[in-house]
Parts: C-alpha cells; sequence; structure tokens
C-alpha cells in the first residue's frame, strides 16, 4: 500500500492512477488486459465539425463523398464519474486538499475503470455543473478525463439538487455512477437529490471523503474558524466545541448513511489519509456484493467484470 | 508631599497600557480557515486568568517601575511654609525719560518732568529708583547706590532737580535699546545687592512714544520675567507735522546734469490737519520774497519730493526751511556746499590723444567728467623736462613711455613725498625707467615670447587694488587675452609685490614702494595692440581702484545725521595743492567749529569726528583750508505719531496698567517668587534621586524574578498556552 502523502506528490494525475492500480492487479494478481469490440452501427454524411479521423476513406473512393463510419460500441460498463468541486472540497488540513484527493480516487477508478474496457464520463459540479465530458472509451480520452481532473474547485457552495438533477437528465443510458462528495450540504435534501440519480436506475457508489481534521477537530488553540464557502467567521474554542461537533457530525454522516442505504446506493465514507489502494478494493468488492445480489435477484446485467 | 511638576504623575496611567496588552493578547487573533461551519456553534471568548495570577508579582513590579518613573519625573519635595517677606522689601524702578528731538515740541519737555516727578513722589522709602534718560543713547542721571546713599527724604527732590536741568536734544530716540539697558540695570543690581527677585519689578517710561523709536533691539530681547513698563505719555496739541530730507539717492558716477538744484523729500504725518507747505532759503525769509518760496502740497501720511528754490549758489552753505505746519523743531535742513572732488592726473608719454591704438585716448575716455568728481588729464610728451610744480599739482602719475634721467629723479622724489605712479610698459625701453625707479640696477626685462595670446592666472584679489574683483561676478579675467607683454623678473627684488601673473608665470601687475610711495607697473599696456584690456569691462574699474589705492579718490557720503561720525577725510580733494592722504594715514592737527560756534580741536590720530550733537554746518579747518559739512536732524524724528503701546506688547514687554499702579504685575511677581520658593525647596531636597535608586532597585528585582520564573517554571509557561478544562468555562 502506498501512503497517500506519498503518492500524492507525483505530480501526474495519469501517472498516479496507474501506480495505483497496477499496484493493485499486482496485489491480486489479475490481469487487468481484456479484450473488447465495437460493432458497425451505420454511414452518416459527414458534416463540418465531425471528426475526420472517422471519414470512410474507401468509401470517398468509391463515391466520391465523405461518409462518417458510426460505431455502436458494446463497452458493457458506462461509468459517470460525478466529482464535486465546490470550495468547501478546496480544504485540506494536510499537504494536499480534499479535492485532490477525490480527483486521484476518480482518475484511479477511471484508469482502472479504462483498463476493463469501460467507458467513463466525468462531470464536475459545485451548484452547477462546471465541465462534462461524456462517456468515452479510448487511450486517448484518457488523457482528456485526467486533465479535467486536475482542475481545482472553484466553485462556490455544495448544492446538490441543481446538477444532479442535470445529469441525471443527461444521462440516458443506464450506468455506474460514482458520486465523490463530502456532502457538506443540508442533510433534508440529500435524499431528494441522490433519488434523482437512481430515479434513472443508475448504479450509485457514493465516496464521501472529508478530512481528518473535520472527522476528529482536532484543533488546539481558539481561533476565528472562516468558513470556505461562505466566507462567515465565527470565534471557535476547539476544546469547548469538540465534543457537539463531533456529536453533529456523526449525526450527519449517519443520516448520509441511512439516506443511501435506503435509496440503495453504495456508502463509503473516505478519510482522504486513506491509502486508494483500500478504497479501490472497497469499491472492488462492493460491486462483486452487488453482482452477487444482481445475480441472485435475477436482475439485468450491468457490468461485465466489474 | 508636593509636586513641582505634578502634571508628570499623569505618567502613571502608562501603567493600563501593559495590562490593556495583556488583555488584548487573550483575544486570539489567529485565523483558521474550515471547510463548513455548519456543525460548529460560536463560542464566546474567554480570558484566562491563570496567566495573569502566575505573572502578578511581575506585572506589579514592572507596574511600579512606570509609578516610581512618572514620580521622579514630578520631582515632588515635602513643601515648608515659607514665610512672607514681601511686605518688607521696595519695588525696583527705573524712571526713563525721553530726551529725544521730538521732545523739543512746544509743552512735551515740562509735561515730562511734571510726569517723571509725579511717579518720583509716588516712590516709597524702602524702593530702590534709578533715573535715566535716554534718545540715541541712554545716561544715568541717578544710580540705584547714588539713589541709596542720599537721604530718604531727598531722593525724589534730588532726582526731580537732576531732571530739570536736563533739556531734549537733537538725537534720534533708540527706545528698543534703552528699555533693555532699564532691564538689565534692574537686573545688575538684583545681582549686586544678592536678593532674590522678590518686590516688584518697574520701569516707569515717559516718553511721547513717538513712531521713529527704534524698538528693532527688542526684537531680540527676552523680555524679563515680573518686569513691567509703566507708561507716562505725553503729547503735543499740534498734530501736523511735516518735515525734510535730502534725496539721497544720487549716483557719484553719473554724468554731471544741468540742474544743480538738491531734490528735497517733504513728509506729512499720517494725522495731519494741514497739506499746504512752503520751502523757502533762510536767508530770504528776511528779505521775504515770495519768488523765492516752493508750495508744497503734500496728504496726510504721504512724502512728496520737491527741487530746492532757485536763487543761492550750490557752493554755499544754506538753509532750507519749511513753514505751515504744528511742528518746528524738524523744520529746517542744512545743505552743505556741493563742491566736485578735482583730480588731476598727469600723463608721461608720446601718445596722440586722438589714436584710438595708443594708450591715452582710453585713459582720457576712463576718466571723464562725473556728477561727484571733475578729472583733468595732463599729457606730457616724455622727452619734456619735469618741474616739481607739474608733480605737485598731479594727483596721480601715469608713465608709459621711457623717460630721462632727470625726469625718473623728479619722479622718485614725487613717489618718495606718499605718491603713486602707475608705470605702464608699452616697450621695452619703459624697463629702464622701472629699474631706475625701483633702484634696482639688475632688473631682468624682455619682451616675452607669448604662444597666440597670455592670460591672467593668478590674481592677489586680498590686495586693495583688486579687492573691487574678489566677488565671483567680477573676478573672471579669463576673456581678456594679452598679445604681447614684457616679461620682468623679479627674482632678485624681493620687495617688489606680484598682484597678477600671466599664465606663463611671468608677472602682469606688480607694485614696487618707493620712498613712502608706491610704484604700480603693468607689464604689459592697454592698447589694442598690446592687449584687450581697454576693450573689457574691467578697465574703468580697474583704474578708479587705482586712484581709490592711492588715497585720490575716497568714496563721500551725501549727508549726515545727528550723531553720525564724520570722516575728517570726508571727500574734499585737496585742490591746493596739499598733500593727498592715503587711507588710514592720520590727518593733521584740525579744528572744528560747531554751529553754536564752539570750537572742537581734534588730534592727529582721530579719524572721524563724532560730537555731532546739534544740526548745523560745521566747519573744518585745518592746514589744508576750510571744509564744510551738514549735520540734519534724523529723518525718523520726524515721524511723531504716537506709536501703539501694542507694538511693544508684540515685542514681549508686559505693560501694567496705563499710569496706574502695577496691581497684575504684583501679582505676577508673588506668584513668581512662590514658584521660585518651591523650586529651591525642591532642589534642597532633591528627592527624585532617592526614588531614582528604588527604582533601579526594583528593576533588579525583576529581572531577577523574571530570570528565575523562566529558569524554574518553563513548564507552567507552556501550560499557560494550554486550553483549561472545559469546566472552567
Amino acid at each position: 500500500m502506498i501512503d497517500p502523502i506519498s503518492l500524492m506528490k507525483i505530480k501526474s494525475m495519469e501517472l498516479r492512477a496507474k501506480v495505483i492500480v497496477e499496484g493493485f492487479w499486482k496485489g491480486i494478481h489479475r490481469s487487468p488486459f481484456h479484450g473488447f469490440s465495437v460493432e458497425f452501427s451505420e454511414y452518416r454524411q459527414y458534416t463540418p465539425g465531425d471528426d475526420p479521423r472517422h471519414i470512410d476513406w474507401r468509401v470517398y473512393a468509391r463515391s466520391d463523398r465523405y461518409f462518417i463510419k458510426k460505431f455502436q460500441d458494446e463497452t458493457n460498463l458506462r461509468c459517470y464519474l460525478l466529482l464535486d468541486h465546490s470550495r468547501s472540497m478546496g480544504y485540506g488540513s494536510g499537504s494536499y486538499t480534499k479535492a485532490q484527493y477525490a480527483g486521484t480516487l476518480a482518475a484511479t477508478l477511471a484508469y482502472f475503470l479504462f483498463t476493463q474496457g469501460d467507458a467513463v464520463g466525468l462531470a464536475t459540479f459545485d451548484d452547477r455543473i462546471r465541465q462534462y465530458m461524456p462517456p468515452r472509451n479510448r487511450p486517448s480520452y484518457l488523457k482528456r478525463l485526467m486533465l479535467g481532473l486536475e482542475a481545482q474547485p472553484e466553485g462556490g457552495a455544495t448544492d446538490l439538487g441543481p446538477p444532479l438533477q442535470r445529469i441525471a437528465q443527461m444521462l440516458t443510458k443506464r450506468g455506474l455512477i460514482v458520486l465523490v462528495s463530502d456532502l457538506l450540504t443540508s442533510i433534508d435534501r440529500l435524499e431528494t437529490d441522490l433519488g434523482y440519480l437512481c430515479a434513472g436506475g443508475h448504479d450509485v457508489v457514493l465516496f464521501q471523503t472529508l478530512d481528518p481534521a473535520e472527522l476528529h477537530f482536532d484543533f488546539d488553540t481558539p481561533a476565528i474558524f472562516r468558513d470556505i464557502e461562505s466566507g462567515r467567521d465565527m470565534y471557535i474554542d476547539p476544546v469547548v466545541a469538540q465534543k457537539n461537533y463531533q456529536q453533529r457530525l456523526e449525526g450527519h454522516l449517519a443520516a448520509s448513511r441511512a439516506t443511501c442505504q435506503s435509496l440503495g446506493i453504495d456508502y463509503h465514507l473516505f478519510a482522504t489519509d486513506r491509502p486508494f489502494d483500500l478504497a479501490l478494493l472497497d469499491f472492488l468488492q462492493d460491486r462483486m456484493r452487488r453482482r452477487k445480489q444482481i445475480h441472485r435477484a435475477g436482475g439485468s446485467r450491468l457490468g461485465r467484470a466489474i | 508631599m508636593s509636586f513641582l511638576y505634578p502634571l508628570f504623575l499623569a505618567g502613571i496611567a502608562a501603567i493600563g497600557l501593559p495590562i490593556l496588552l495583556h488583555m488584548i493578547r487573550q483575544h486570539t487573533r489567529h485565523r483558521v480557515t474550515f471547510s463548513s461551519l455548519m456543525f460548529l456553534r460560536a463560542t464566546m471568548p474567554r480570558f484566562r486568568n491563570r496567566s495573569r495570577i502566575e505573572n502578578l508579582p511581575l506585572l506589579i513590579l514592572r507596574c511600579l517601575i512606570l509609578c516610581l518613573l512618572a514620580l521622579a519625573f514630578s520631582r515632588p519635595f515635602f513643601a515648608k511654609p515659607i514665610e512672607e517677606s514681601e511686605g518688607s522689601l521696595g519695588k525696583r524702578i527705573v524712571l526713563l525719560v525721553d530726551t529725544s528731538a521730538s521732545m523739543r515740541r512746544p509743552g512735551m519737555w515740562t509735561q515730562a518732568i511734571n510726569q517723571a516727578s509725579s511717579a518720583l513722589r509716588d516712590i516709597r522709602p524702602s524702593d530702590r529708583v534709578c533715573v535715566m534718560t535716554f534718545d540715541r543713547d541712554v545716561q544715568t542721571l541717578l544710580g540705584f547706590e547714588q539713589w541709596e546713599a542720599l537721604d530718604p527724604a531727598q531722593r525724589a527732590t534730588a532726582a526731580i532737580e537732576s531732571l530739570s536741568d536736563l533739556s531734549p536734544g537733537w538725537n534720534a530716540t533708540n527706545l528698543g535699546a534703552a528699555l533693555i539697558t532699564a532691564a538689565e540695570a534692574i537686573e545688575d543690581d538684583e545681582v549686586n545687592v544678592q536678593q532674590q527677585p522678590v518686590g516688584s519689578r518697574q520701569i516707569v517710561l515717559v516718553s511721547d512714544l513717538q513712531q521713529g523709536s527704534d524698538i528693532d533691539a527688542l526684537r531680540t530681547y527676552e523680555w524679563p520675567q515680573g518686569l513691567a513698563l509703566t507708561l507716562k505719555a505725553v503729547a503735543s496739541p499740534g498734530a501736523t507735522n511735516a518735515a525734510l530730507q535730502i534725496v539721497a539717492n544720487r549716483d557719484p558716477l553719473a554724468a554731471p546734469s544741468e540742474d544743480e538744484r538738491t531734490s528735497i523729500r517733504v513728509t506729512n504725518s499720517a494725522e495731519a490737519t494741514f497739506e499746504q507747505f512752503q520751502l523757502h532759503w533762510a536767508s530770504d525769509a528776511a528779505t521775504s520774497e515770495p519768488e523765492r518760496s516752493v508750495d508744497v502740497y503734500v496728504p496726510p501720511g504721504n512724502s512728496g519730493i520737491v527741487r530746492t528754490p532757485e536763487g543761492l549758489d550750490a557752493g554755499s552753505a544754506r538753509r532750507l526751511i519749511l513753514t505751515g505746519d504744528d511742528q518746528d523743531f524738524d523744520n529746517t535742513l542744512y545743505l552743505a556746499p556741493h563742491l566736485k572732488q578735482q583730480i588731476n592726473i598727469l600723463y608721461l608719454g608720446n601718445d596722440d590723444p586722438n589714436d584710438t591704438k595708443d594708450t591715452l585716448f582710453y585713459v582720457r575716455r576712463a576718466f571723464s567728467a562725473t556728477g561727484a568728481t571733475r578729472f583733468s588729464v595732463t599729457a606730457q610728451r616724455s622727452d619734456a623736462p619735469l618741474t616739481d610744480a607739474d608733480m605737485d599739482a598731479a594727483h596721480v602719475v601715469i608713465v608709459t613711455d621711457a623717460i630721462g634721467q632727470d625726469d625718473v629723479a623728479t619722479l622718485r622724489r614725487y613717489l618718495e613725498r606718499g605718491r603713486m605712479a602707475l608705470l605702464v610698459m608699452k616697450s621695452e625701453q619703459a624697463g629702464d625707467a622701472l629699474a631706475r625707479l625701483a633702484g634696482a640696477g639688475n632688473l631682468e626685462y624682455r619682451e616675452a615670447e607669448v604662444n597666440r595670446y597670455a592670460m591672467l592666472s593668478r590674481l592677489e584679489y586680498s590686495h586693495p587694488l583688486l579687492a573691487p574683483f574678489s566677488d565671483p561676478r567680477f573676478g573672471d579675467f579669463t576673456r581678456v587675452h594679452f598679445w604681447k607683454y614684457r616679461g620682468v623678473t623679479l627674482d632678485n627684488y624681493p620687495q617688489a609685490r606680484v598682484l597678477a601673473w600671466f599664465d606663463t608665470n611671468h608677472p602682469a601687475w606688480f607694485e614696487v614702494p618707493v620712498g613712502q610711495g608706491t610704484l604700480l607697473v603693468f607689464t604689459c599696456g592697454w592698447q589694442p595692440a598690446d592687449s584687450d584690456l581697454a576693450l573689457s569691462s574691467k578697465f574703468v574699474p580697474l583704474l578708479y581702484s587705482v586712484l581709490e589705492y592711492g588715497g585720490v579718490l575716497t568714496g563721500r557720503q551725501l549727508q549726515y545725521f545727528i550723531g553720525d561720525p564724520v570722516p575728517l577725510s570726508f571727500g574734499v580733494p585737496p585742490s591746493d595743492g596739499s598733500e593727498p592722504r592715503k587711507r588710514g594715514t592720520p590727518n593733521a592737527a584740525t579744528v572744528v567749529r560747531k554751529p553754536d560756534d564752539s570750537v572742537v580741536s581734534l588730534d592727529a590720530t582721530e579719524q572721524a569726528f563724532t560730537q555731532t550733537d546739534l544740526p548745523g554746518i560745521y566747519r573744518v579747518e585745518s592746514a589744508g583750508g576750510e571744509r564744510l559739512f551738514a549735520i540734519n536732524l534724523a529723518p525718523q524724528e520726524s515721524r511723531t505719531d504716537p506709536m501703539p503701546i501694542e507694538d511693544l506688547e508684540n515685542l514681549g514687554v508686559v505693560q501694567s496698567a496705563f499710569g496706574g499702579p502695577a496691581v497684575a504685575n504684583a501679582a505676577a511677581v508673588a506668584q513668581a517668587k512662590r514658584v521660585n520658593d518651591l523650586v529651591r525647596m525642591e532642589e534642597q531636597q532633591k528627592l527624585w534621586r532617592w526614588v531614582l535608586v528604588l527604582v533601579l532597585a526594583v528593576l533588579l528585582v525583576e529581572t531577577w524574578l523574571a530570570g528565575w520564573l523562566t529558569r524554574v517554571h518553563p513548564v507552567e509557561t507552556q501550560d499557560l498556552a494550554s486550553p483549561p478544562s472545559p469546566g472552567e468555562q
């Protein structure tokens, strides 16, 4: 297992994900390389703006017309990585922020799924969608994905409702949605917000990432605490406030977990000092358990390898 | 306990500062950015009392140091009862009586005597009094010691008698110096008698306090504390006073004008009621010729300039009288004969006076007639025999060519009598005359080789001849080019003093003493063939400087006022053949006849005549003949409008009640005395020293305690920052 602090010193997101995933595979001795196939779908007349790489030059040689060769991919899994980029994700008591940890986590999953041949898309949001990349499975697309994951949070407050509702509308095909967020938002609307995703028949996995300082609130000296999202100042004596904080945080986490459970969402709480391998292992174990449940229930298959 | 400077006790308030800083430090200035405050509730800031309690001894010690410092600065002392002895001490009074010319107005002096008498009669036997009179200077009639020596019953009478014997003079009023002298006299008396300045100090001023009084001396004088001025003003019934003054803006070097009449400034007082005056000559008043008088219209507070009436010869002494105002004392203006100075210059050379390429032409141009001087340049060929009579008439001799053996002897005799000659070496032949005149047979001279041109490189600006050029604005001789000159070697002739050197290290101008006289030598002529000198702006000033250095041309002051020293060589030349004097040379025995026909004999060492205490025409009678000069009343003395007393107060003079007893002054003196007693008491006890010793002791204890706390309880100190238990909140 690689210490996250050491790992985060690797600048390249892709390399970081590669180190985690390949180290992980070596650990479980399974080959990640599986083939995948694409099936020809149709020809379509070229219109300016289409990628010229998709032009079928043989057709052009025969007909003197540009035609785009369309494929229908047969990727077994579409994975949507939803990454919370609200300003609270920019907090980090250590050398890296929650957003960086969440990004690495998402990159790890993306790299892993890419090696499986699954399509991975990305959406970052705060109170609205900041960037959206549809699921693709091409090696070059992974680089774009990694660049998207390296973006730093610049948004405002966390508000899951509008972006998740919008994403649910955009995702016409069912797939796996991995939501990485600190869920530092009102618990009252969490069920409604997450319900948008579940309503579309997606499998939803929620990684709640919190900084160890947020989990334990182990500050020493009284200070004026500033809310990173609202900018509000508050004088806090940690010694006095810690007990109450822990109680309220526990309540919030319990409520989040209960909500996820009721919606059938796999819920994982991650402190940002937790090794990524464990996160990946948790994820896989969860998926295995989910597959067994589906098999037992005779439900539809969503994934092939996972 | 009392304090000399109790305001310093306010410094004790400074102990609040460390306490306040201590309190402020309890508030955290630490800011932490946190992801969300949604699980947090604000807590009230708490003050941690533990640190204060643990460091309380230190805090107390430090506060104590501040308190003791404030105490030391406030100069504490133990007050003792002050013995009241003021009643037994008298006042010190200086009675200052104005005897300036303005007090000559009708009735003024009588009023002044009456005012002084009334002031003297109010004086108690215990008072010490000094009686002074003042105009331009201050005279002490009765000093403090003399007053004490007199019988107390007779003191006032004696002082009044001494005043009654006086009468106002003609001098201007220097009120500032008089007040300072009076104030210093009081302070000196206090020092001499070795008494503390108890009793009140007072100057009683009897004066018309005219606007023309000079009070500038007070600007730089700090008026003594507790000294009050009591003014006993005297006033004249008439407000209109016009005065006469010669307009002294004549340029002595200006060309003479045809109208020789003098310009007169007539001024009128600001509060005048008349504006029309008449000017006439005193001698004409008897003949009462109306055409000889001039009507003058001067509005109040203004002045006008008029020409003197026609009629009298400018060469005679005259008296101009103004009529039409209320005050007569300043209505007469004396005018000395306006005589031009005659200067004869003997030029020995073979030049054509109209040849612009030769030297004589430029000498004639340089010495043209001016308003104050009349020049006569006599050219004589160098081969013509010189006579002693020719030489005696000449004030200065200029030699430009070689002269004969006899002429050299004549010229040398001339020089040995204290005269001056200028030898211009136009050619190498003139060097022979130089060698013989200077008495230096082995003098080396030859035509110098000049590469294009030579310039003056070193000039002795300290020499009187070149002193007018010492200012950097005038001392630039670099534009004067010398094409040819005669190189003279003066190594074997140490008596010669070089005034200017060429850049080739040859002397350009030098002087050689011959007997009592001086031979000035220019090794280069000023004609265009030799140099640019005649065409430069330095030429005329240089020749005039030669005349001044030779004592021929002297500065002349146009007019003199009462009290001015008049130099005995005041500008009238010895046109009758007497010898001119060099500057600083003592005159022969001289007699000066004053306007009142009194005679003052001056010995040979006196440079100036100082007894100019009467306006009028003075006659200087000496072996050389008779000269006249006029002394007039100082113009500021005619400004007789009363001066506002605020002018004196603005200069720091403290005035007691106008003409009444100095009640306020007495209170001020009593206050000053009380303060003085407290100061002395504090200086005797010097408690502040002990307080400072205590401060040092407390500092030592504080340092030791702080060090001990740091060494012994480092952990406890660290604990101060640790959070208290929740139960403390």
